[in-house]
């Protein structure tokens, strides 16, 4: 097996008196798609929030692009770990393509990227739109040209396919393999494993706040 | 802790007796009367008001460095106590004040404007504490509240020392020279009468400060100990829909 | 990271902040009209003697920055939600970039609700042109600068509180106290040709001050450490 690009072993996460998860061992290799599956509120995406280095675990320990988790993750990494969520990231009150803007201007792109980019999602037309006047998949497209321009190691989806149509579900399928084939990993969350099942190795399922690997009975 | 508590409460009893009855036994004022007696309790509260305040700077800082709760509970206990102490060092302010000056509020006290504004600034710490539930994210973000009110603190005095110096009114009684400042005269009997005083307060203050750390510790360790007990697992609350063919019965 | 890159961080959170707010006009149509009625509706109460107006007019305008103004900090286009704390994060932005950037935008804001309240004071209240009166232009960025550093510090810990509406006022106001007395001394001051050198050193100290503990926070406040 190649490098593990993240690394979880007896992971677990607690608010109060609640527990979220407990016990969860990871491994994703370079190249690698894993999928989580599990139904509403099984922690799902607190577990993403984990990888994302984003929440800090409760128990267990664990790396992530050889960061180790429990202790602040240097920028460095964190920029090669791109996560896409539930809600999108972006600035309701500026156009898709300022929000982009932003974006590259951080990681030192320069502009002609951004539109080219955006070309590439399929939103060459709608640069000056307002996110907030742009629909739910038109913002979903957006935050895939930033994962394209970030150029991750470390791909994070959140129910990437939740409302796309089918145009921007092969975007989906397009980014996936292209971090996958640099070399970077990917791992997607959902609920329903169909649309993922060609995507992924491997696929984990949460039960009672604990991941288990194999593919979830129907 | 119940050990320590069980020392500092009876020392803290003996310790107020025996400072009510020297301050009752202290001679009487010969300008303010009975009034005077206030001070027993006045200046020992503001004094313990910037002792419980800089408890909680001390603690928010150890928050931040350690992360470890224990320096959460000890900064929420000890603001609690400040703002208990501050309450009370305005309220026998303004009972000394309203004979003395002949009004519950002199604008002229930049001392008491002061002590005012640290009573909000401190409920406000706790209103802060009491708006968040999740115990990490509380005590990170009044952490930084404590180390903000403190330190503006200093400030916010000189401003008002400053401004109030500014407008110096012709007053028969200064304030500065009521409330036992180290430049005012003071009968040895009344100093010794408020130092006893002191002692005495400041052993509530380490009392309550123990009970409060205790109480505070064991409501965590129940949290925890419920936590890991009887697992409750966040997505064990839900279940499939319970329909039969439909919602309608 | 080096100083350049931290400073291009600050650049560009402040200009995205005021670019949003630029298209939300929260400021400009919210909250300076807000504080313009305060200002016409306080001599309602306390009477419209001419003297005794032109005598609490700079009074009047610094408390009406001080409480109204506030809320400049606190509008919506300054506060993130999750996951745009997120992208930040993951873009590797510095928090205290973010402390400073959005203190910045929020000064700049708070200035131009100055500016536009300031001759309305004067139209209202008309109080004495007093010699050395270009000095309270200084005060009046020290003001801003200084309200926008602690109002960005309440704004950070009240963040998502869903009482912050009320919460994030009553943290700033009583620790606003310094601007208040300075700037209305400073004034006073020059009225009555008493130094005022002072003051200036004080509201650059609580500048400074704010500053260092706002930067110094920012990195243990992110919601990220544990």
């Amino acid at each position: 097996m190649t490098e593990a690009l993240v690394q979880l072993e007896g992971v677990g996460v607690r608010f109060g008196r609640i527990t979220v998860l407990r016990d969860v061992d990871l491994r994703v290799a370079a190249g690698e798609g894993v999928g989580i599956v599990g139904p509403n509120g099984s922690g799902k995406s607190t577990l993403l929030r984990v990888l994302a280095t984003l929440l800090q675990p409760t128990d267990g320990h664990g790396t992530v692009l050889g960061a180790p988790l429990g202790k602040d993750t240097p920028p460095a990494v964190r920029r090669r770990i791109s996560l896409i969520g539930h809600q999108p990231a972006l600035y309701g009150e500026l156009t898709l393509e300022e929000n982009l803007g932003f974006v590259a201007r951080l990681l030192g792109r320069s502009h002609d990227d951004v539109v080219k980019t955006l070309s590439k999602v399929g939103l060459g037309g709608a640069l000056d739109r307002r996110a907030d006047h742009s629909s739910h998949g038109m913002q979903r497209r957006v935050e895939f040209a930033r994962v394209l321009m970030t150029r991750p190691d470390l791909l994070l989806l959140d129910e990437a396919h939740a409302g796309l149509d089918r145009h921007a579900a092969a975007l989906v399928e397009a980014t996936v393999a292209t971090v996958k084939r640099r070399g970077g990993s990917v791992i997607l969350v959902s609920h329903e494993p169909d649309r993922m099942l060609p995507l992924v190795e491997r696929i984990y399922e949460i039960v009672d706040g604990t991941t288990v690997e194999g593919v979830p009975e129907p | 802790m119940k050990k320590t508590l069980s020392i500092l409460a009876p020392l803290a009893v003996v310790g107020v007796v025996i400072g009510f009855t020297f301050a009752m036994t202290a001679p009487i004022d010969a300008y303010q009367g009975i009034f005077q007696k206030t001070m027993y309790v006045h200046v020992p509260s503001a004094w313990l008001a910037y002792i419980s305040f800089a408890v909680t700077l001390i603690a928010s800082i150890g928050y931040l460095a350690k992360k470890d709760l224990r320096w959460d509970r000890i900064a929420a206990s000890s603001a609690e106590m400040g703002v208990f102490f501050t309450g009370l060092a305005l309220m026998t302010g303004m009972i000394w004040g309203r004979p003395v000056w002949g009004t519950f509020w002199d604008w002229g006290d930049a001392r008491l404007v002061l002590t005012a504004l640290m009573f909000i600034v401190y409920l406000g710490y706790l209103a802060l504490r009491r708006s968040i539930a999740e115990p990490t994210t509380r005590a990170r973000r009044s952490a930084v509240f404590g180390i903000v009110a403190f330190v503006q603190i200093p400030l916010v005095h000189f401003s008002v020392s400053w401004w109030r110096t500014l407008h110096q009114q012709a007053t028969v009684l200064r304030p500065e020279t009521l409330t036992g400042a180290a430049d005012a005269p003071i009968d040895p009997l009344m100093l010794r009468a408020l130092m006893v005083n002191l002692l005495a307060f400041t052993l509530v203050y380490a009392t309550f400060m123990v009970a409060r750390v205790w109480i505070a510790k064991l409501e965590d360790e129940r949290e925890e100990r419920h936590a890991l007990e009887n697992i409750e697992i966040a997505g064990a609350a839900i279940s499939a829909p319970d329909f039969d063919g439909g919602f309608d019965d | 990271m080096t100083a350049a890159e931290f400073w291009r961080q600050v650049f560009e959170i402040a200009r995205k902040d005021l670019k949003v707010e630029g298209r939300a006009g929260e400021v400009l149509s919210i909250t300076v009209p807000f504080g313009a009625v305060a200002l016409l509706l306080l001599p309602m109460a306390i009477g419209t003697e001419k003297t005794m107006l032109a005598k609490i007019g700079p009074g009047m305008f610094f408390g009406v920055t001080l409480l109204f103004g506030m809320l400049v900090a606190f509008r919506q286009s300054a506060s993130d939600t999750q996951a745009q704390r997120e992208l930040l994060t993951l873009l590797g932005i510095d928090p205290a970039a973010t402390f400073v950037g959005r203190s910045f935008a929020s000064a700049l804001l708070l200035l131009v609700f100055e500016v536009i309240l300031a001759p309305l004071t004067v139209i209202l209240y008309n109080p004495p042109l007093v010699d050395g009166w270009p000095w309270m232009l200084l005060i009046i960025l020290l003001v801003a600068l200084g309200l926008a550093f602690v109002g960005t510090l309440a704004g950070a810990v009240t963040a998502g509180v869903r009482t912050r509406s009320t919460l994030a006022p009553l943290l700033v106001a009583p620790l606003s106290v310094p601007l208040l007395i300075s700037s209305s001394q400073v004034y006073e001051g020059l009225r009555l040709g008493r130094s005022i050198i002072p003051w200036i050193v004080l509201l650059l100290a609580m500048n400074l001050a704010l500053a260092v503990v706002g930067v110094a926070t920012a990195k243990p406040l992110e919601e990220t450490s544990r």
